[in-house]
This record gives C-alpha cells, sequence and structure tokens, in this order.
C-alpha cells in the first residue's frame, strides 16, 4: 500500500518534469537572437549574389582614384588640411561608401519590403516584434557601411593613399556612419507614400550632403553664413572623425563628433522606430 | 471540459473609415477547428491579425482575449512562438529559394540548423513540394506557394494554426490535399483557426462554424447544427419565376419561404412533394430542386444583396 503511493507519487513527479520541460522549451528566443536572425536574413539576401552585389563596393572606389589621381588631381596642387588631394578625397570616400549604401537600403529597400514584397509581414508572425525587426535592420545597414568603408579602405591600402595601421578602425567609422544614416532613412521611408518621393531625399539631402560635409573640399573657407549649417549635417562628424582615425591625431572636437554621431542615432532611430511602427502594426 | 486555446470577449476593432470587429466574442476549444465565414469585409483577416498581434484591438474596459492565456496586447511574442500563421497573401520572400525561405524561418525561431534540416525535410515531403526544394519562389505555381507558406507556418510545430483562406484560388485537388493535412494535424492534436468563402471547405473540417457580417457574429455553432437550426431542407432554384407566378398565393406561402433576388428566386420548404408538385409543371432546365447547403444558410445570414463594404 506505502509502496504504491510512493511509486504514485513518483510516477505524478516524472510526468509534471517532463511536462515541465516541454513548457519550458516553449520559450521565445531572446532579445540578442532575434536581432541575429533579422541580421542573418537581410546578410543571406545580400550574400546570395554575392558576385553582383560584393564586386561594385571595390570598383567604385578605383574608379574615383583613377578619375583623380590620372586626371582631376594633376590640377589641384594645394593640399587640403594638410593632405594631399587624393588622400583628402580618399579618406572622405571610406564614409560616402557607408552613407551611400545604408541610405539606399534604408529608404528603397524599405520602401520595397514594406509596400511590395511584404516581406515585413511574414516575419512580423514569427516571434518577433516590430521593434525587433526595425533594429536588426539598422544593425544590417551599420554592417553594410562597415563592410562598403572596408572596401574602400582595402583598394586606398593597394594603392598607397593612405597608411596602416591605424586606418584599419576606419571601417568602425563606417559602420556608425552607416547606422546614422540607417536611422534617418527608414524615419524619412516612415512618411513616404509612393517610392517616387524618396527621390527628394536623395537629389535634396544626401547629395547636397556629398558636396558640404568637407568630403570634396574643406568646409573652412565656405562663407561663415554656411558654417552652421555644416556642423548641424551628420556626415561632417563622420568624415572629420575618419580622418583623425586614419592620421590618428585625435583632438576635443573629435569627442564631441563621437558624442553627436551617437546621439543623432539614438534620438532619429527611436522616432523612426516610433513612426515604423504605426507602418507595420494597425 | 476541454481547454480552451482562444478565448475572444467583447473584442472591437475601429479603423479611420469603418469599423472592422464589432464587439465580437468566441472561444475555440483545444484541438478542434474552428471556421469563420463571412462576406468579404466583414472583418475575418482583420480578427485574425488582432490574434497574432499584428493589428491592435480597441482599447475598452471590457474587452479581454487569451491566447493560451496569454494577452496579445503585452504578450505577443508568447502568442507568437506556439503559433503558426498563414497569411490571406502569401508574403515569401522572392529573393530566396523555397529552402532558404524555409531555414531564415527556422532562425526566427531560434531551432538549431541540424533539426531544422530535418524538419524541413519533413514538411516538404508532407506536402508534396519536395522536388522543388531549390526552386525559386517565382517558379512556383499559386498552389505550390500556398502550400510553401503552410509549411512555413509548421516549422515550430505549432500548437495553433492559423489559416487565412488557405484554399482560395486553389484547384480541386491541392484543395482536397490541404483538408488531408489539417485534418491529420487536428489528429496530431493541433488547433485550427481558419477563414475561407467555400462552405463545402467549412463542412469537410470544421468542427465549428461561425458566420461573421460586418464585424459581428450572426451565428454559430457545428455545420450540421447550423443546417437544421436555421434553414428549410430542401430548396427549389426558379430561373424564371414566370412561370409559377400564377401559383405565388397565400396557401403556397405557407407551405415555402420565398427568396427573391437579382439572381432568381427560390423557394424554401421541409416538405420535398410539395416543391416536386411545383417543379413538375414547369420545363427541366428552368429549375433546380435540391437539399439546402451551408451557403443557403450563408446567404440567408448576411442577406443576399452587395453591401458597400464588400
Ligand atoms: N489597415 C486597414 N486600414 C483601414 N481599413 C482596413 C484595414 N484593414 C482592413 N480594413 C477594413 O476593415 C474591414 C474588414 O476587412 P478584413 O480584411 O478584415 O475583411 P475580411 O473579412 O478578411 O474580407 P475578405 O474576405 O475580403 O478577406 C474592411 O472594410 C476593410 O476595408
Ligand atoms: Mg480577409
Amino acid at each position: 500500500m506505502h509502496r504504491r503511493r510512493i511509486i504514485n507519487t513518483l510516477r505524478k513527479l516524472t510526468t509534471q518534469t517532463t511536462k515541465l520541460a516541454k513548457e519550458s522549451k516553449r520559450v521565445f528566443p531572446p532579445l540578442y537572437w532575434r536581432l541575429y536572425s533579422v541580421w542573418y536574413r537581410h546578410m543571406r539576401v545580400y550574400t546570395k549574389n554575392i558576385f553582383s552585389n560584393g564586386l561594385p563596393p571595390f570598383l567604385e572606389p578605383l574608379l574615383f582614384l583613377a578619375g583623380v589621381g590620372l586626371g582631376l588631381g594633376t590640377y589641384i596642387t594645394q593640399s587640403m588640411e594638410g593632405l594631399s588631394y587624393l588622400e583628402f578625397l580618399g579618406t572622405g570616400l571610406l564614409v560616402t561608401a557607408a552613407m551611400f549604401t545604408a541610405a539606399f537600403e534604408c529608404s528603397f529597400g524599405t520602401f520595397i519590403r514594406l509596400e511590395f514584397d511584404k516581406v515585413y509581414d511574414g516575419m512580423l508572425a514569427s516571434p518577433l516584434t516590430v521593434n525587433d525587426l526595425i533594429v536588426g535592420e539598422i544593425i544590417w545597414a551599420g554592417t553594410k557601411g562597415l563592410f562598403f568603408s572596408f572596401a574602400v579602405l582595402c583598394i586606398l591600402a593597394i594603392f598607397g593613399v593612405i597608411h596602416l595601421p591605424y586606418s584599419l578602425l576606419a571601417p568602425l567609422v563606417g559602420f556608425l556612419t552607416g547606422t546614422m544614416f540607417a536611422v534617418i532613412s527608414l524615419l524619412i521611408t516612415s512618411f513616404v507614400r509612393t517610392i517616387n518621393q524618396l527621390n527628394f531625399f536623395f537629389t535634396g539631402f544626401i547629395s547636397p550632403m556629398f558636396f558640404f560635409s568637407g568630403v570634396v573640399f574643406p568646409t573652412s573657407n565656405l562663407p561663415s553664413y554656411i558654417q552652421p549649417l555644416v556642423e548641424i549635417v551628420p556626415l561632417t562628424h563622420s568624415v572629420r572623425l575618419v580622418r583623425a582615425v586614419c592620421a590618428n591625431h585625435y583632438q576635443m572636437i573629435h569627442l564631441w563628433d563621437l558624442f553627436y554621431i551617437v546621439a543623432f542615432i539614438l534620438v532619429v532611430g527611436f522616432f523612426a522606430v516610433k513612426r515604423l511602427r504605426r507602418r507595420m502594426v494597425n | 471540459m476541454a481547454e480552451k486555446i482562444i478565448i475572444v470577449k467583447n473584442v472591437s476593432k475601429t479603423f479611420p473609415k469603418v469599423v472592422a470587429v464589432n464587439n465580437l466574442s468566441f472561444e475555440v476549444e483545444a484541438q478542434t477547428c474552428f471556421g469563420c465565414l463571412g462576406p468579404n469585409g466583414a472583418g475575418k483577416s482583420t480578427m485574425m491579425k488582432i490574434i497574432y498581434g499584428k493589428c491592435t484591438r480597441d482599447e475598452k474596459p471590457m474587452s479581454q482575449m487569451s491566447i493560451f492565456g496569454y494577452d496579445p496586447k503585452d504578450q505577443e511574442l508568447k502568442i507568437k512562438y506556439q503559433s503558426g500563421v498563414v497569411p490571406q497573401d502569401n508574403n515569401l520572400d522572392d529573393e530566396l529559394n523555397v529552402i532558404q525561405n524555409l531555414m531564415i524561418y527556422s532562425k526566427f525561431y531560434n531551432i538549431p540548423a541540424r533539426l531544422a534540416r530535418e524538419r524541413i525535410a519533413y514538411l516538404l515531403d508532407f506536402l508534396e513540394l519536395s522536388e522543388k526544394a531549390n526552386s525559386r519562389i517565382t517558379e512556383l505555381s499559386g498552389g505550390m506557394k500556398r502550400r510553401l507558406v503552410i509549411a512555413r507556418a509548421l516549422l515550430n510545430n505549432p500548437r495553433l494554426l492559423i489559416l487565412d483562406e488557405p484554399t482560395t484560388g486553389l484547384d480541386p485537388q491541392v484543395r482536397h490535399l490541404i483538408w488531408d493535412k489539417l485534418r491529420l494535424l487536428k489528429k496530431e492534436g493541433t488547433t485550427i483557426l481558419l477563414t475561407t468563402h467555400y462552405m463545402e471547405e467549412a463542412f469537410q473540417i470544421c468542427d465549428t462554424v461561425m458566420i461573421m457580417h460586418k464585424g459581428q457574429r450572426i451565428i454559430e455553432g457545428p455545420p450540421r447544427d447550423l443546417l437544421a437550426k436555421n434553414i428549410e431542407k430542401y430548396v427549389l432554384e426558379l430561373l424564371d419565376a414566370g412561370a409559377l407566378q400564377d401559383k405565388f398565393n397565400d396557401s403556397m406561402r405557407e407551405q415555402v419561404r420565398i427568396d427573391r433576388s437579382q439572381q432568381g428566386t427560390r423557394l424554401f420548404s421541409n416538405n420535398y412533394d410539395y416543391l416536386k408538385t411545383l417543379a413538375g409543371s414547369m420545363e427541366s432546365e428552368n429549375y433546380y430542386l435540391r437539399q439546402t447547403n451551408l451557403e443557403d444558410v450563408f446567404l440567408k445570414a448576411t442577406g443576399r444583396g452587395l453591401s458597400e463594404t464588400q
């Protein structure tokens, strides 16, 4: 009698523990994994066409350098901020490459996934939240920025335009730049109704930034009333930071640049997530 | 009493221009198939989206929801982790092939790669898609895409399967194949919530059917009961009502219920012989005498004319 009771309790206990084990397996993946899986999705799609996606980031700076080194550069003999023109422009390209790729990814790319392919609708039915989806995408755009910066770095290093090893840190600035342009592009995209409206973003914001952030020429000689504007736009800070990294020469102002970038990512990112959420969940 | 997997109480959803779900309540028991019928725009898809967190319901103190005991408002991940969703539109990743689509989703569920590959092989076989494992999505037919989306929804071995019009636009073979698979899944313990426009489908696989109209529940019950309780046994459909014009009188009205619409006139009755005699006086291409089905219940419940939201 006594023994049977013990056996019964034991049996109950084991069924309960197996049940519990089953239950505990029913725990959704943790945050880091959810972000990683979104990142992984984008990475898989990107690397699927490794040739057509992976080669242009290397070819573009090559063309640029050829054009400038063989053509334009021979006319510009003045040094800029103490650098030869090739080095001046080359270091700028390290971050503009990151800017362009992240801006495209998170404007046209995001819009197409959102409105045409409905990729997000499917993903949101799996254990991911809207926040996971958007933050994962931002991290991916940052990664792309890092890769594009790295490609430029390779070309610059091969042709002896910049000096290793300090400039090996430049892709990190590329990551920050990519992230920064990812959040601003997502915010813009959240307002856009038809895909053509994104053209305004590129001609009105991204292209001017290329010219007035000290990439192509130093901003110090621009009229004084433009100076505050230069200081406001994000790319200025990336450019200054990446040149400091390549020269391994830091000043207080670079701390301000770093602060600006991080604050920009956090603040603009917050609003981007908030607004995009409303388009994904109604 | 069986466990309730879904409990929905007084749930509403208001869009700027329309109330898509209007104070809806229903419950779904474990291991049953619950079917949701209703005209276009009735709010079926919206209801499903609220369940898996793609839509948020209106904030109302009376409204209450419990999916496996969780409220989608603040525990969407717990619900989604244990559910599989087949949305109304296939949203496969065109940039990836069949296997890759499934592999990516297995990552979302954090299924270890080796296990995922086994599971995917099993599911592709289960839905008879093995030959297409390495095809591009654009190479698949509509029926194959649909089956692939179902396979994707089954990756995590869900306790609850949510299917929004799983068989719309598919040929009869594929439709029967999907029904067979759904029956099998139910037998293995899966709870199924589905919407459909096919009455036959509801009759074949649903244990309970709810007919919705303009966001509200009109009737609910097992398909056979709905038939027995809500409609006469037989119907005589007349393409040309003129032939019987002289017989539309009070004595006829006692025997049959007359339903007139643009498409024709239907006479409903439990008295087969009476309808047969009526029909006897007509040319055979002018009438059709048959048993009533769920579609008749549906049309009776939701009205025959189109409303502006459809
Ligand atoms: N995102 C949205 N914004 C505004 N209105 C919406 C939205 N989604 C659905 N509606 C409206 O809500 C109502 C219910 O739509 P829903 O898609 O739930 O219908 P349904 O029963 O699934 O119809 P169908 O059989 O055609 O799929 C419709 O009037 C529709 O116009
Ligand atoms: Mg629908």
